[in-house]
């Protein structure tokens, strides 16, 4: 980290997202530093989701989200990519995986052939990724980590300047969880990226994230992750998720804390 | 119009000395098949894959209603059907979208809904049976010039809207958080599919009915998912099903003296039989 060392891509302020009358989010305060990895953490219903759709513009919201770009990465809008958890797709849909390339990419209708340009880039992303061979293959018929794989490629192919991941290492083998840390050196070493990434498993929290926001429907706290998450802290509350922000501190500890929260 | 129908017919009994495309209702019949089963047919592999047809099925059974109210209040019920079918499909879509019922219960309330309301206004209206007849088994030896050029223009816009919106449908099928990342806005999508399935539902009852209407959407997808592993393939299969098994059916139906749209259903069904099997015994990757 150099350069943009206080660049910020992504800044939430008092974010709130209502649904029914209910606040499932309400004032978060959060920010995503350029090609930093941050994890989101937070016990289940805790509104982790929400906040990825509300970054995505999926859902209304009050507050706001604001995207920042470095000059140094061009103009315009920034590119913000989205790795889903899983396809929900039965074995059987005729759709392999350079048919998904070109369904997200091309103008032509892809009755009508994938085009030349979505054949190579598929290609090569596929192949940086290290999984070249499962162009023509069915989507529906790949294993987890192969899926993982492939929807790497296809995020990395379009070159975000957020990438958003859901859960990247549930149901997923050594191999995958290898691929992962490829790919996080990877924009570690372009630092063209921010990473934003929801996870349960907290493992893959503490050793390959920078930063880390802890959500209950509120903030509960966020920071550095060596402080957030003190390895102490971790030993003694490792898989209970209700107790895994409860953490003591005297001072200068370098995160936000929310007591209201707790 | 006339011309270009004759001119049509000419073309037709060059290319199919056959006696069953002799007469000039065959060939409208034939016709009618060529344009409303393929266009069906294409928009079966994403209905299927949205797993839709029960969907097109209630579109069916509206048009039951549809013919009802255009003979009760005078108006053509080619018509009314067609209209009544776009305004189930848009609110059945409209409300699926708003409610945290599945889809398949919001679709049966408005399925027995709209047969409840076509059975009523039928007992009040004795005549009214004969006129139903039609509609309900098709009767592709009846179709009109003027169905043929609204099949024609269907056909057309068919193939518009697929060539614009088809990856978007698909895209939308496999993850929807994902696809509107691509730019692909959901209730857009939705809501044009619905419609121009609701539009080709009508136009192909004019052929095998309303009983029937839904195996023209759903039985070639079928059978060409049963062979299809590229999107471009499933789509070109089921077409290709679809056109077969219009040829043979009508062929069938002529020499057998047997229901046309019936008939042609029954081919689709031995395709889907055939692929089913090569299904079973083709080597697994």
């Amino acid at each position: 980290m150099s350069v943009s060392d206080h660049i910020h891509t992504l800044e939430i302020r008092n974010l709130t997202v209502r649904k029914g009358g209910v606040e499932i989010l309400s004032g978060i305060d959060a920010d995503l530093r350029c090609g930093e990895v941050t994890a989101l953490v937070g016990p289940n219903g805790a509104g982790k989701t929400t906040l990825l759709l509300a970054i995505l513009g999926q859902v209304p919201y009050t507050g706001e989200i604001r995207f920042c770009r470095a000059e140094e990465h061009g103009q315009g809008a920034p590119r913000i990519g989205y790795v889903p958890q899983h396809l929900p797709l039965d074995p059987d849909a005729p759709i392999t995986v350079l048919d998904f390339f070109a369904l997200s990419s091309q103008r032509r209708p892809v009755f009508l052939g994938a085009s030349r340009r979505t054949r190579e880039a598929a290609r090569e992303s596929l192949e940086r990724a290290g999984v070249a061979h499962l162009l023509q293959r069915p989507l529906g018929r790949l294993s987890g980590g192969e899926l993982q794989r492939v929807l790497f490629a296809l995020a990395l192919r379009d070159a975000p300047d957020i990438l958003l991941l859901d859960e990247p290492v549930s149901g997923v083998d050594v191999a995958g969880e290898e691929l992962f840390c490829d790919f996080l050196s990877k924009i570690q070493r372009d630092s063209r990226f921010s990473l934003l990434l929801v996870s349960h498993d907290l493992s893959v929290v503490t050793r390959h994230a920078d930063q880390v926001i802890c959500l209950n429907r509120r903030l509960v706290c966020s920071g550095a992750t060596t402080e957030v998450l003190t390895p102490e802290n971790l030993a003694a509350m490792y898989g209970t998720d209700a107790h895994l922000f409860r953490h003591t501190h005297a001072d200068g500890h370098g995160h936000l804390h929310d007591d209201g929260g707790k | 119009m006339e011309s270009i129908l004759s001119g049509v017919f000419a073309l037709m009994d060059r290319l199919l000395p056959f006696a069953f495309a002799e007469p000039a209702f065959m060939k409208r019949a034939l016709l009618a098949l060529l344009l409303t089963a393929p266009a069906a047919a294409a928009l079966g592999v994403p209905l299927v894959q949205h797993r839709m047809a029960f969907f097109s099925d209630a579109i069916g059974h509206s048009a039951f209603t549809g013919v009802a109210l255009g003979v009760l209040l005078g108006v053509s019920p080619s018509w009314t059907m067609v209209a009544f079918g776009v305004l189930v499909a848009v609110a059945i879509t409209l409300v699926k979208g708003r409610t945290e019922l599945s889809s398949d219960t919001v679709i049966g309330v408005f399925f027995s809904t709209v047969v409840a309301l076509g059975i009523a206004i039928i007992s009040r209206e004795k005549g009214l049976t004969r006129n139903l007849q039609a509609f309900l088994y098709g009767d592709p030896l009846a179709v009109t010039d003027a169905d043929l050029l609204w099949m024609a223009a269907l056909f057309l816009l068919v193939s518009a809207y697929l060539a614009f919106l088809y990856n978007r449908i698909l895209l939308l099928g496999i993850h929807e958080g994902f696809a509107r990342t691509k730019g692909v806005r959901p209730p857009v999508v939705e809501i044009s599919f619905a419609l121009v399935v609701a539009l080709v539902v009508t136009a192909a009852i004019h052929t095998v009915g309303i009983l029937l209407v839904t195996a023209l959407l759903v039985i070639p997808a079928a059978a060409a998912r049963n062979v299809a592993r590229r999107a471009a393939s499933a789509l070109w299969i089921s077409v290709g099903v679809a056109v077969l098994s219009g040829f043979a059916g009508i062929a069938a139906s002529w020499y057998l003296d047997t229901a046309t749209g019936a008939t042609v259903v029954l081919a689709a069904a031995a395709c889907f039989a055939v692929t089913a099997m090569y299904r079973v015994v083709r080597p697994r990757e």
